[in-house]
């Protein structure tokens, strides 16, 4: 095996995309700071059982699991938004508002994702109610504008229409789980085969089957509620007009869309979901929804919603838009000459002081013949410009 | 301009109809050529030809944002799309096919099945608890129990003439297949004004 190798599904950032990635990792920093969020850094072990026993949204699959040298099963971090109701829950026992970057390894990802995942997202704790959203929805739009992107949309959607439908049926929990992935596919031939086999008729039915199509702007929720009468559905939809509302009056109404189909994991989100689409990159470059039995599962109850960025989605979405990488900052570059260490020291602290950027070499060659910057060589005599 | 991958092959013409009939000037794919890009003349569409199996690869990363492809290729695939339309053309079974004396063999452990569609087969085997050997061939299936490689087959059956040919018969079939439009799940929002049209214009002309 060629050590210098990768395993699939992960790589090696260079420079040129770094410089780039750093470059959108401080934009948002100063976004989540100035907003009152407070960076976490989360264990990148865990015990697999937090996965396992809880409502979880990984499954067993994606993990990636070692067994710790006293038998017991851990995890290379999964989910940041789990690891963060954890802090918030058991350790800050608190509403509070946490930001991070960090990355999620998912053991079976394949196609259009990495294995090695890298994040920025945020979770806001103790916060309910339409405005709640409809903030989580604008600052979502404010990040990925703030990253840089301009040609995006936050699609949102929620589980509570698609769980209110779930009532009028009646579904066994293996075939509710079924029928969610069908719908989150728009596949009509599917749902309507699951339906005729297992279902018992009736309006719940049609509305099941019209779900595929009830994406699209605002208007899409009166379509959606003359399809039922189930009071939980109802809720839902009433819930997004007021978010929807609000998104509205906050001036978001031209990159919001909704989509009821899209049912993101029943058993985690309680709410509202939303997703970040970018035009040019064909899976979403932001996750996010409501999920505010998560953090009661680690003890302490605790509304919460909050999003993800995928990071390396943004930087495929930003080269899309402008190919050409940022000009690499070159600093000065002073070359010590024998018996001129300590003079070019010398300069090398006073422009760093300066508040300049700064090489020290010994040996020419060792600075990258393609990266400009002043140059000085230093002798014992001092340091002079060439 | 909406980007589309068609499969080569059988399928091609039946999608260039489809899309002719929809009104998109899609002349272009009648035509004999080895260019592997088309684009209609009014730059609105732009097609691309592909191997079945590689259009939803294609539509999965947004290079397609939309793609025509068979239920048989989607069911082996397993990508994240948005499976739009059936669109009712290329009709065959996913069908276990075999000597008829297999018929009560279907069952037994240690069944051996041939097949190109090996993810589909395990999906198909495992959800009925059923012990078996996948075999993985690339063609000519049908030659796997003729030879004693396989006690049955697992594949496509349009016309079923090649199986009776050779003594073969259906055991059972178990997925119906048709040519589908398949959808890029970002694609579908940020160019709906591009896509829904045609969807609702396919969906016209694929009533049964």
């Amino acid at each position: 095996m060629a050590y210098f190798k990768l395993p699939s599904g992960v790589r090696d950032v260079l420079p040129d995309e770094c410089r780039r990635l750093m470059g959108v990792k401080e934009k948002l920093k100063e976004r989540f700071l100035q907003s009152g969020f407070e960076f976490v850094e989360t264990a990148g072990l865990e015990y697999y059982d937090a996965y396992a026993g809880i409502k979880s949204p990984v499954a067993q699959t994606r993990l990636f699991k070692m067994t710790d040298y006293d038998g017991s099963l851990i995890v290379l971090r999964p989910d940041m938004t789990l690891a963060c109701a954890r802090i918030a829950a058991a350790k800050l026992k608190s509403a509070a508002r946490l930001c991070y970057f960090s990355e999620v390894y998912d053991f079976s990802a394949r196609g259009n994702s990495q294995r090695e995942v890298e994040q920025a997202g945020v979770e806001i704790f103790g916060e309910r109610g339409a405005f709640a959203d409809a903030y989580a929805v604008a600052f979502a739009a404010d990040c990925l504008r703030a990253a840089g992107l301009d040609n995006f949309i936050v699609d949102i959607g929620h589980v509570g229409f698609f769980k209110g439908l779930l009532e009028e049926v009646g579904l066994d929990e293996e075939r509710r789980e079924e029928l969610r992935l069908y719908v989150n596919a728009k596949d009509g031939v599917n749902t309507e085969l699951l339906l005729k086999k297992y279902g018992s008729g009736g309006r719940a039915e049609e509305a099941f089957l019209a779900l595929p199509s009830l994406f699209g702007g605002a208007e899409v929720l009166d379509e959606a509620e003359k399809l039922t009468s189930n009071a939980g559905a109802l809720a839902a939809l009433a819930h997004l007009k007021k978010v929807y509302g609000y998104l509205k009056e906050m001036g978001y109404e031209n990159v919001v869309s909704f989509d009821l189909g899209t049912v993101k994991s029943l058993s985690y989100y309680s709410g509202m979901v939303f997703t970040g689409l970018a035009d040019g990159v064909g899976a979403p470059v932001l996750s996010g929804g409501r999920y505010d039995r998560l953090a009661a599962e680690f003890g302490k109850d605790l509304s919460a919603v909050g999003f993800a960025i995928g990071l390396t989605r943004v930087l495929s979405a930003l080269e899309r838009k402008d190919p050409v990488p940022a000009v690499r900052q070159a600093p000065a570059v002073i070359l010590c000459k024998e018996g001129g260490e300590a003079q070019g020291y010398r300069a090398y602290l006073k422009m760093l002081k300066e508040g300049r950027a700064c090489t020290l070499l010994t040996d020419a060659d060792a600075w990258p013949a393609d990266r400009g910057g002043e140059k000085y060589v230093a002798t014992a005599e001092g340091v002079q410009k060439c | 301009m909406l980007n589309v991958a068609l499969a080569k092959g059988r399928l091609a013409a039946s999608c260039a109809d489809l899309f002719i009939k929809c009104g998109v000037r899609a002349e272009i794919l009648r035509e004999e050529t080895r260019k592997l890009v088309l684009e209609t003349p009014d730059k609105k569409f732009r097609f691309f030809f592909v191997k079945p199996a590689d259009v939803p690869t294609y539509a999965e990363y947004g290079i397609a944002d939309i793609g025509i492809v068979g239920k048989d290729t989607l069911l082996e695939a397993e990508c994240d799309l948005y499976e739009l339309l059936d669109l009712k053309f290329e009709k065959c079974k996913l069908c276990l096919a075999g000597f008829p004396e297999k018929r009560a063999a279907l069952s037994s452990p240690r069944l051996r099945v041939a097949t190109k569609y090996v993810n589909t087969a395990k999906k198909l085997f495992f959800s009925r608890g059923e012990d078996v050997e996948i075999i993985k061939l690339n063609g000519s299936i049908e030659l796997a129990p003729l030879t004693g490689l396989s006690d049955v087959i697992f594949d496509i059956v349009q016309s079923g003439g090649t199986l009776k040919a050779n003594g073969l018969v259906v055991l059972e079939e178990v997925f119906d297949i048709s040519a589908r439009l398949v959808a890029n799940k970002v694609s579908l929002k940020t160019k709906a004004a591009e896509i829904l049209p045609l969807v609702r214009a396919m969906k016209q002309y694929t009533a049964d």
